[in-house]
């Protein structure tokens, strides 16, 4: 797909460019090669979200198995009682557990590169048109309101992030960006001030 | 279900000549798009042709107030003249709360008479839904956030618009490159076009959308979240409407542009469609029962 490729095709030309840079002056100065460490912050933040999908698929398998219902209590109980397991199995998790510093770094520097590239005015008039969602107090292991929309997020933003399993999508909210575990509707963790403004 | 028509074809030339006459049928408060009320207003009234297919849409619908259930009045009304299978949800399903008197207020009630009469309702995701509406049995969306299904000459691609990552856009690709029904529809929460002030055009999404729309032929899409509805003129071989007010509605929202064919933002309302052969005739029909546009547009060729 010719629009994908393309995004995909600036990600790792950026990344091979970076590394080679980094590899040649490194390799340079102590003639060893060495690993390119923006790659190495991103494998870091995928083993993370691997070992949250292990917590996750624990919790679940607590939960009643849910297959399409004509009941939106039990869909909501589902939610609850996922929510409530995957927590307990994480009680003491905080702000950066998922998102450490670097990775936090790494993040907002793809987001970065892509709101100030070409498609940049594009993805600002997205983010306005997108019914902004006002600021919301933002906690790791709580539940997402309900009655607060979920602010859709640029294409090309996501497009030019780490790929995430379907349990678990990035959502905007502010100038945060926050990490969710979608059947649940919890935040797993975020990164604050993700979004750079105008 | 397809209720039959005893004439066939003076209903098929009526609309013929609709087409001509219903440049501008709709109504808005920009002084530009005045009406040029078109001779041809019957509601309910499309040619109802063997083997076509019948649906109708709805956007923004889930207010659970008086006026989303006029709307469904209006529906209920049309499909007892004109029969319709199915109806398209383009987001916004349920506003608020997502408790099960909310999915009973501002869902099952308002279109109890289309439900009990076997009537399918097939949502897309919108920013005001929880995600996990998709388990939601009525809304036929299989446990799935985007999905598609076939009827007769037509594929409808069910997307979701808040969230598409590289796993949907793959899937599209796929999909849409693996069909070869002559009418692909997509239908979805966002629109890639709108000439509406409060929220206007995801140009985000029309970026990323548009190319594999046109490289596939995808002729026909539906989006709501602005609260008016729309019609344009057709882009890159595609028809867009813009339907977001069946429940909500954010009165005198639209302003005038060369891209606009019609436009009604006074009401709201829900459309009626039918797609026959290469040719896709439609009615959108306000919650007083007022046509406020309509006409048949050909299958554009590649």
């Amino acid at each position: 797909m010719a629009i994908l490729n393309t995004h995909r095709a600036h990600i790792i030309f950026f990344h091979l460019v970076a590394a080679c840079c980094s590899v040649y002056a490194q390799t340079a100065a102590s003639g060893k090669p060495v690993v390119n460490q923006d790659s190495l912050v991103i494998a870091s933040f995928e083993n993370s979200v691997k070992e949250y999908m292990k917590l996750h698929n624990k919790a679940k398998a607590g939960v009643p198995p849910l297959k399409p219902t004509n009941s939106a209590h039990a869909i909501n109980q589902y939610q609850r009682l996922l929510a409530s397991n995957t927590r307990a199995a994480r009680p003491d998790a905080k702000q950066g557990d998922i998102f450490t510093p670097e990775i936090s770094q790494e993040f907002k520097r793809l987001i970065g590169m892509t709101m100030k590239g070409p498609g940049a005015a594009k993805i600002q008039a997205s983010l306005r048109h997108a019914e902004p969602v006002s600021k919301i107090p933002l906690q790791v292991n709580s539940v997402y309101p309900e009655h607060v929309p979920l602010q859709s997020s640029p294409p090309s933003v996501l497009l030019n992030l780490p790929p995430l399993p379907p349990e678990l999508d990035y959502r905007i909210v502010g100038h945060d960006l926050v990490l969710r575990d979608v059947g649940a509707n919890m935040i797993v963790d975020f990164i604050p001030g993700a979004i750079p403004s105008p | 279900m397809r209720m039959a028509s005893p004439s066939l074809s003076s209903n098929a030339k009526a609309a013929e000549r609709r087409v001509i006459a219903t440049a501008a049928t709709a109504l808005t408060s920009d002084a530009a798009v005045r009406p040029s009320v078109s001779p041809y207003q019957s509601a309910c009234d499309l040619p109802n042709e063997q083997k076509s297919v019948h649906f109708a849409v709805i956007g923004d619908s889930g207010t659970g107030g008086s006026e989303q259930y006029q709307v469904a009045q209006q529906m209920e009304n049309c499909r007892q003249k004109f029969g319709f299978d199915f109806v398209l949800m383009l987001g916004d399903n349920i506003y608020g709360g997502k408790s099960q008197q909310d999915f009973e207020r501002k869902f099952e009630q308002p279109y109890k008479a289309l439900l009990d009469a076997g009537v399918k309702f097939y949502a897309t995701i919108g920013n005001h839904d929880d995600p996990n509406e998709r388990l939601y049995k009525p809304f036929n969306m299989g446990g799935a956030r985007y999905y598609s299904f076939k009827k007769e000459n037509a594929t409808f691609f069910a997307l979701d618009s808040n969230y598409m990552d590289s796993s949907q856009m793959d899937w599209l690709d796929h999909q849409l490159q693996i069909t070869s029904t002559p009418w692909k529809v997509c239908f979805f929460h966002h629109p890639l076009y709108s000439d509406a002030r409060y929220h206007g055009p995801d140009l985000d999404l029309r970026a990323v959308l548009s190319p594999l729309f046109q490289k596939y032929g995808v002729n026909l899409v539906l989006s709501g979240h602005d609260h008016v509805y729309e019609r344009f003129k057709p882009a890159n071989g595609a028809y867009y409407f813009l339907l977001g007010n069946s429940g909500e509605l954010r009165y005198h929202d639209l302003k005038r542009s060369a891209d606009m064919v019609a436009g009604f933002d006074t009401d709201r309302d829900f459309m009626l469609a039918e797609i026959a052969g290469d040719k896709f005739y439609f009615q959108t029909i306000s919650r007083s029962g007022q046509v406020v546009d309509s006409g048949v547009l050909e299958r554009p060729q590649r």
